[in-house]
């Protein structure tokens, strides 16, 4: 028996478990800026479609699309949901799409989803702008959101 | 016993194809799964600690206990879990009621985590190699700690790259 040695150990294990929590906690739900030219770059909306269900395929916003994959045991899933659906709601021309990667595993593999839920947050013609692994808050989400809703698509395509 | 009355909170989403919950179970206090963590991590950094200290039959007896109880949350579902009923009569009572509610699938399939890590330790140790214990207690208590103290969910991380495996 040796105590003492059984005591420093449990304690270091206890700290470097606070250190790895405190990390995760920092890390978690932060958004990430894509890097030019990151496959894949754009999403199409025909992709997102479950080729096994008869549910309409989604659409893609007119301004931004928050794009969301999930799974079912996943308990910060639910939240993010309902918070991108209701900043959805809220501005005009963005759309919340809520993605099963139990029923669409190959989605998982080609958006390298290492983690749920993960938002990628789309401009108008789908290209990825930002990535956020794990839940979200409002305010990180309508910070991304800010620049692609500054100016109109259809101004800009004029001017 | 009085379950409280719960109703599974549904979000309304506008646009979704493949919506995840809708045929979701009746939600749970997600606090329940957090306290019934705490019980867990304590229990097996003192497993920890038994195994630091070569007191080999102590650590492995413990680990096999707690191994059992994460069968019986794992199987029989969170919610019928000893912790889960210690918390409804004791804890719950105290405490405000919760704000949200969440799914209880994933606090399940965490403890089918712990369960598949903490028997491959007992086998281990039945099999005399004793440190498999102590490894195997310490990988548990990480998970369980940081659920209990941070809110971390091991489904979120391990379930998809389960699915990525398979797709």
């Amino acid at each position: 028996m040796d105590w003492p040695y059984a005591l420093i150990g449990a304690l270091t294990l206890l700290a470097a478990s606070t250190a790895l929590g405190l990390l995760w906690k920092a890390r978690t739900g932060r958004a990430a800026a894509t890097a030019p030219g990151a496959p894949p770059a754009i999403v199409r909306a025909a992709e997102l479609a479950d080729p096994h269900s008869d549910a309409v395929a989604p659409t893609l916003g007119e301004r931004a699309t928050l794009l969301q994959f999930s799974t079912e045991f996943c308990a910060r899933c639910p939240q993010t949901r309902t918070l991108l659906a209701g900043i959805a709601d809220a501005a005009d021309g963005v759309s919340a799409i809520d993605i099963d990667l139990g029923a669409r595993p190959e989605l998982a593999r080609r958006f390298r989803v290492m983690q749920t839920p993960t938002v990628l947050l789309l401009d108008a013609a789908g290209v990825v702008r930002a990535r956020i692994g794990g839940a979200p808050d409002r305010r990180t989400i309508t910070e991304q959101l800010a620049p692609l809703l500054e100016r109109d698509p259809h101004v800009t395509a004029i001017g | 016993m009085s379950q409280p009355s719960v109703e599974p909170l549904t979000p309304a989403a506008t646009t979704a194809t493949t919506a995840v919950g809708t045929d979701a179970p009746a939600g749970i206090d997600p606090r329940g799964p957090r306290f019934g963590a705490a019980i867990t991590a304590v229990l097996l950094l003192t497993v920890v600690a038994l195994s630091l200290a070569a007191a080999e039959t102590a650590a492995l007896i413990g680990l096999a206990l707690i191994s059992a109880l994460f069968a019986w949350g794992a199987f029989a579902g969170i919610q019928r879990h000893p912790y889960g009923v210690l918390f409804r009569t004791f804890v719950r009572p105290r405490l405000a009621a919760p704000t949200e509610l969440e799914d209880p699938r994933p606090p399940t399939f965490a403890q089918g985590v712990g369960f598949v890590v903490t028997a491959i330790g007992v086998l281990l140790g039945l099999l005399a190699i004793p440190a498999a214990v102590g490894i195997a207690a310490a990988a548990a208590f990480v998970a369980a700690f940081l659920n209990a103290v941070f809110g971390y969910c091991i489904g979120c991380q391990l379930y998809v790259l389960l699915l990525r495996l398979r797709g």
